[in-house]
């Protein structure tokens, strides 16, 4: 069989299977939307906590009178610990810098910012502890050492707020790897039944084809391509609705949990919708193939 | 010049064995088709008729013997060898197999389809062969709104169209009546009268005659054998052309084309 003529029959069976290729398409549809809002999901609530809490647990401010070489001391001595994963001194300059970057993000964000200096803020030291269940007992324990020291202006235990966000927000990532796993195995079994469905019109097509000496490459190829497009369209469909829908969805939940906007233009990596929109015609290209049994001699 | 085409077969069946379901069908059955000729396998029901013809379109393999197709025994064939074979032959099964959801025109050019036929010429001659064999009005009917005999008719077009070097037709006018009957009788003389070599199997005594009366050779199947003398027809031995090239038997194929086209020529006017 020519191109022509495969193009041609790839046409008529879109034409004469149309219910099935529509239900397929919106399977992938599903599917992709799925995957999508995975990517999309994870790499939001990574950018809360990153923003929210920067993975630290305790905070220690420092006094004026501590000098620079004790500030170090102390912090060799805190990563000496055991627990600690990691600690870092946070001078002036940077901890203006991050506020003014936090503000940015803030439609509340005002010009009194631009009249702050360095000098209005405390040397600190940042300590993150390595993660276990006891986590927030272990982080007011060094909280409460740390208030002992001399130097130490102040203590921020954020236990009872980043870690505790932290927690919540690693408890919904599982609760969604759940959803979606329980989504994308429901939308593949819509996929594989509906194109399952049509397998016997599809085997008595290809014993048709058999008896007119077709080759089972060619056999196939019309249904491959068909269910391959259809793939293809539920991909797009999904990067669509997903471009449309997803930063007003992520605003509204980021609004409702307090947490300060993402950068507009937040969106899947041009290299993510190339694999999405490469991953689902390929994917019908096989359901394509397993669904049309052809076989030799025997068949004919 | 020469030319040998009548000794040469198109088909050759040697010591042909098949067993179905453990029972044997065929039993060292030798048949030989050649070009221009027609055949007609006379049997009872259960004879192996249905067999032989499977095995002569190669969509069944026989257990012993060999089938040679121009000049090559297809039984030795690789699988994925034989559809170049079955391209080359219009084959109508006892059940007349068309896919239900496309149009009876769309069936019948899929035969020209597989051979790479230029989709406007294949359109063409499909509706030729329709108009000739059944009833043009029928081209846009789905074929799952024909009934049993429809399809039955519609297959056999499909067996025709092109028309392929070899047609080999099963119970082509079963359950058919007078018209239909002789409709089909002139339809396999047009295939043979193109040089086409005709292997037709029928049960029924009636049609298998009229077809004898249109100059086809009769051979009786009984019991999975060929009853009296082994059917050569024309053919002595497969060695004529086993000796030939497949450009001579392709140049004596286009010589009894062009006879046909003349001698039908000569008719007509």
């Amino acid at each position: 069989m020519t191109v022509r003529w495969i193009l041609r029959r790839a046409r008529r069976q879109a034409v004469s299977q149309r219910r099935a290729l529509w239900i397929a398409a919106g399977s992938f549809l599903v599917l992709a939307l799925v995957s999508g809002v995975t990517v999309l999901g994870l790499r939001a609530t990574r950018g809360w906590i990153g923003t929210v809490g920067q993975g630290v647990h305790v905070i220690a401010f420092l006094r004026d009178e501590m000098e620079p070489d004790q500030a170090t001391q102390l912090t060799d001595l805190l990563r000496r610990r055991p627990g600690v994963a990691s600690v870092r001194l946070v001078e002036p300059a940077e901890a203006l810098v991050r506020l003014r970057d936090a503000a940015r993000l803030s439609p509340a964000a005002g010009s009194w910012l631009n009249d702050l200096e360095p000098g209005y803020f405390p040397r600190s030291i940042e300590v993150a502890l390595a993660a276990s269940a006891d986590l927030p007992q272990r982080a007011a324990e060094l909280s409460r050492r740390l208030r002992g020291v001399a130097g130490v202006a102040g203590v921020d235990a954020m236990t009872d707020g980043v870690a505790r966000l932290g927690a919540w927000v690693r408890f919904g990532q599982r609760l969604g790897w759940a959803v979606v796993l329980a989504a994308g195995i429901a939308a593949l079994s819509f996929l594989v039944g509906t194109v399952l469905r049509g397998r016997e019109a599809r085997r008595r097509q290809a014993k048709v084809l058999v008896i007119l000496g077709e080759t089972a490459a060619s056999i196939r190829l019309p249904g491959n391509i068909a269910l391959a497009a259809a793939g293809l369209l539920g991909a797009l469909a999904a990067m669509l609705v997903l471009r449309l829908a997803w930063p007003a969805l992520l605003t509204t939940v980021e609004g409702a949990l307090g947490i300060a906007p993402t950068p507009v233009g937040f969106f899947l990596a041009s290299w993510e919708s190339a694999v999405g929109l490469l991953a689902a015609p390929m994917l019908g290209w096989v359901l394509g193939y397993v669904s049309t049994p052809v076989s030799g001699w025997g068949d004919a | 010049m020469c030319f040998s085409f009548k000794i040469t077969p198109v088909i050759w069946l040697e010591g042909v064995s098949y067993l179905r379901a453990g029972s044997p069908a065929l039993a060292d059955v030798t048949l030989g088709v050649s070009f221009g000729e027609m055949v007609v396998v006379h049997g009872l029901t259960g004879s192996g008729k249905s067999s032989l013809l499977a095995v002569a379109a190669g969509a069944r393999a026989p257990d012993s013997g060999a089938v040679w197709i121009a000049e090559h025994n297809i039984v030795g064939l690789q699988a994925s060898s034989l559809p170049y074979v079955r391209r080359n032959i219009g084959y109508l099964p006892s059940e007349p197999l068309l896919i239900p959801d496309e149009t009876v025109l769309e069936n019948i050019m899929l035969a020209l389809a597989v051979r790479g036929e230029p989709i406007d010429s294949a359109e063409a001659d499909a509706r030729e062969t329709l108009a000739m064999v059944a009833d043009s009005a029928w081209e846009n009917r789905l074929a799952r709104s024909l009934s049993t005999g429809q399809q039955r008719l519609v297959a056999l077009a499909r067996a025709l169209v092109g028309p392929p070097s070899l047609v080999v037709v099963d119970e082509p006018a079963a359950g058919m009546g007078g018209d239909d009957r002789e409709g089909i009788v002139r339809a396999l003389v047009w295939a043979r009268e193109r040089g086409c070599a005709v292997l037709c199997a029928t049960s029924d005594p009636g049609f298998s005659q009229m077809l004898v009366d249109a100059g086809g050779r009769r051979v009786h199947l009984e019991s999975g054998r060929i009853a009296g003398a082994p059917s050569i027809g024309l053919v002595p031995a497969p060695v004529h052309f086993a000796g030939q090239s497949e450009r001579e038997i392709a140049e004596s194929s286009q010589a009894i084309r062009s006879s046909a086209r003349r001698s039908s020529g000569e008719e007509s006017s």
